[in-house]
């Protein structure tokens, strides 16, 4: 019996060394403002791991961490990947809490990979820090042409969240494009939690817009539109990427009636066939595993940022940070679920990214669906 | 500012007194608190959160099938009793078992045969706020009756923050829409010089409601027995109890009154913002915390007035000076400490050695 246990007890230990673990550290917002679009971008990350479980012969562990869509939660994280000796960060969500988290990460020599940032500083902070999406440079100019020249708005009221590094980034992109096409901005500012827009909405009434563009969240958006279109304006709205969240109609209703947006590539949007075939594959995939899940670009940034950390381990040949991030910065086109990725020659953003436009539109029993228009390439 | 035109002038009303009047009904029970036991009850802002999710999940899950109903009625039912029991004077026994009765089978007809509109949820929260309001009281501040108060003080934080979680925990991190289908959304117009103010239903109601509760508050408490011992117990609690007022029934009743007018804002807030959290308790909390400070803590006018000057400030300081839009918290708060400053009694709040 003793010979039993002491012959289980060693086989335990040697399997436990056979399969020493790389671990990947998970930053993201799954609580707080920020929760749904955080639980499908995790959702991705998920089957991503179920679909490539192991690399260079060992198990990958992921290490789950959340942020509670605050900064120093996101700080917290990423001390605690620093301790744990992960190889590569992926996450956070939104740049205001990828930023601090890449300060600290840069510093300790981690590689991070932003799954949805797309504030141009994030991936400024250093040579180990990268992202899935498009940068608001892009975004923003992309989003005034369309305001300004498919439109033809010449007066636009911008809302931007003034203490958020993301919203207040895009406002400015979207606002030198729309006056550079000639069109006259106005702006109004508004903070975080903020529920009563009623002041900021009659301060844009006798400048009579053609277009509102709102770079917030749907946190705020919600309260916004709802009280947009009580106090009586009808404008087409255009909102960007952090309104692809099944939050926004939720919160209020048919105010969200066709109101478009820019965002993350569905897979139908997405130019390259085979890229979209993946896209398509994938998106079934993720409904196997978690038939409730919301789907949307963010999974499939979330997917690729895991894809991609996989490959350059492999391509390195070793879990040697050093070794993996020249192997990340020399990626080119590497064939993932949201297009090709390419860090070849970058800063850390993809060189080609495809941007799609979307509306919601509901129906008169009061479901909704979020229909993808036509999508626009950075190359 | 060449824009500012009356018809603005009178939205802008419209809508700084719907705000305000939210506040004030929450500041109403951070004052009666502190003027009943000197505790700032922090967890004031939870219960405001409590009132709106009971009416979203009042909403949302009704009817309900009969057993789960019966379920759910019995034990609230016993709940409201001994609340009631706890609350009010035993020698009413026979008016509680009616009170009860009708309650139980009221609200068991209620959840069974109809999907209850926003309100029925309404008074359903307010009813449930009230038990959940007596229960904080009696679970983390009774037990410290006598203690030194800045032990009440930490455990109030110490519930804040626990409720907070629990919310997490029990409704989901998410923000959940509380959109309801009433002709009180529908956009109605009025015609002022020329220009048009745009406002709804909801607007004039959260007025409305708040005046009427606000009524029946001053009517209670100035006019009924429960109400000059409430003023008794504030005046000093020793004392009282020495001329007969049960003391902790009071400090029950008041907690129940405080909480009962923080479901109604709660409800009321949620239908005019469309949506629901387990953080939405944390901002107007300490915003109605810093309202019932200006008025005078421990004055219910006070409270009343400090809301709705706060309301009228977020307003028109983004109304009359676009620029400073950001700072539209800044200025509520740096009145607070004007206020603490050169008059730390509040707005209308009476000399510091008097309460309520």
């Amino acid at each position: 019996m003793r010979k039993a246990l002491l012959l289980v007890a060693a086989t335990l230990a040697v399997g436990s060394l056979a399969s020493a673990q790389i671990k990947i550290g998970v930053n993201l917002e799954l609580s707080g403002r920020f929760a749904a679009i955080g639980q499908e971008t995790l959702n991705g990350i998920k089957v991503a791991h179920a679909q490539l479980p192991e690399v260079l012969g060992q198990q990958v562990e992921l290490s789950i961490c959340d942020n509670e869509t605050t900064r120093e939660g996101s700080i917290a994280c990423a001390q605690r990947f620093v301790n744990e000796g992960v190889v590569a960060v992926l996450g956070a969500i939104s740049s205001s809490m990828s930023i601090p988290a890449a300060e600290v990460l840069q510093d300790a020599g981690i590689i991070m990979i932003s799954t949805s940032s797309t504030n141009p500083q994030t991936t400024q902070i250093g040579d180990f820090i990268f992202r899935m999406a498009y940068t608001d440079d892009f975004q923003g100019v992309v989003a005034a042409r369309y305001a300004v020249q498919d439109l033809g708005a010449q007066r636009i009221a911008i809302f931007r969240q003034i203490d958020d590094d993301y919203s207040f980034g895009l406002a400015e992109f979207f606002d030198q494009e729309a006056r550079r096409l000639g069109a006259r901005t106005l702006i109004q500012d508004f903070v975080s939690n903020t529920v009563d827009f009623t002041a900021q909405l009659n301060n844009i009434r006798a400048f009579n817009p053609d277009v509102i563009y709102y770079s917030g969240f749907c946190a705020e958006g919600a309260p916004f539109m709802k009280q947009l279109r009580e106090q009586g304006f009808n404008q087409q709205v255009l909102g960007a990427d952090a309104s692809d969240d099944p939050q926004c109609p939720n919160g209020a209703g048919k105010a969200f009636d066709g109101y478009l947006f820019t965002g993350f590539a569905a897979p139908e949007l997405i130019p390259n066939p085979e890229a979209k075939a993946r896209a398509e594959a994938f998106r079934e995939a993720l409904f196997e595993m978690f038939p409730n899940s919301s789907f949307s670009g963010f999974a499939l940034a979330g997917a690729d940022s895991y894809n991609v950390v996989i490959e350059a381990i492999k391509r390195a040949g070793t879990t040697d940070v050093k070794a993996v991030r020249d192997a990340l910065a020399n990626l080119e086109n590497f064939p993932g679920v949201s297009g090709d990725v390419t860090y070849k020659g970058t800063d850390g953003t993809p060189a080609d990214r495809t941007i799609g436009f979307y509306q919601y539109k509901f129906n008169d029993d009061g479901s909704w669906e979020r229909v993808a228009l036509f999508g626009r390439s950075t190359r | 500012m060449e824009n500012y035109t009356l018809a603005r002038g009178v939205q802008d009303f419209f809508n700084a007194l719907t705000l305000g009047s939210l506040y004030a009904l929450i500041a109403l029970g951070y004052t009666m608190v502190y003027g009943i036991i000197r505790l700032i009850n922090f967890a004031h802002g939870e219960i405001f959160m409590l009132g709106a999710f009971f009416a979203f999940y009042a909403m949302l899950f009704t009817p309900l099938p009969w057993a789960v109903a019966l379920l759910v009625t019995v034990l609230v039912g016993g709940v409201v009793l001994g609340v009631l029991r706890a609350v009010l004077s035993a020698s009413s026994g026979s008016r509680q078992i009616i009170l009860g009765a009708v309650i139980f089978i009221g609200s068991f007809l209620l959840l069974t045969f109809r999907a209850v509109g926003w309100v029925e949820a309404l008074l359903i929260s307010m009813l449930l706020t009230a038990v959940a309001g007596v229960l904080l009281e009696a679970i983390a501040y009774r037990p410290l009756r006598g203690a030194p108060r800045e032990s009440m003080l930490i455990t109030a934080i110490a519930a804040s923050f626990f409720l907070q979680n629990v919310g997490q925990l029990i409704f989901g991190p998410r923000i959940q829409g509380f959109t309801v289908e009433t002709s009180l959304n529908q956009v109605l117009t009025l015609n002022i010089g020329g220009d048009t103010v745009y406002f709804t239903g909801i607007l004039l109601l959260v007025p409305a409601i708040t005046a009427v509760l606000l009524f029946i508050l001053n009517r209670f408490i100035t006019q009924s027995r429960l109400g000059k011992a409430m003023r008794a117990t504030a005046q000093d609690a020793e004392v009282a109890q020495m001329m007969g007022v049960n003391v902790n029934q009071i400090i029950s009743l008041t907690f129940l009154i405080g909480a009962t007018l923080a479901a109604a804002a709660g409800v009321m807030y949620a239908l005019r913002f469309g949506q629901v959290h387990p953080l939405m308790g944390l901002l107007p909390g300490i915003k109605a915390f810093t309202a019932a400070v200006i008025g005078g803590i421990g004055s219910l006018p006070g409270a009343v007035l400090g809301g709705l000057v706060l309301g009228f400030i977020e307003i028109y300081v983004v109304s009359l000076f676009p620029a400073l839009t950001a700072y539209r918290d800044v200025f509520a708060f740096v009145l607070l400490i004007l206020i603490l400053l050169f008059r730390p009694s509040g707005l209308i709040g009476e000399d510091l050695t008097e309460k309520v």
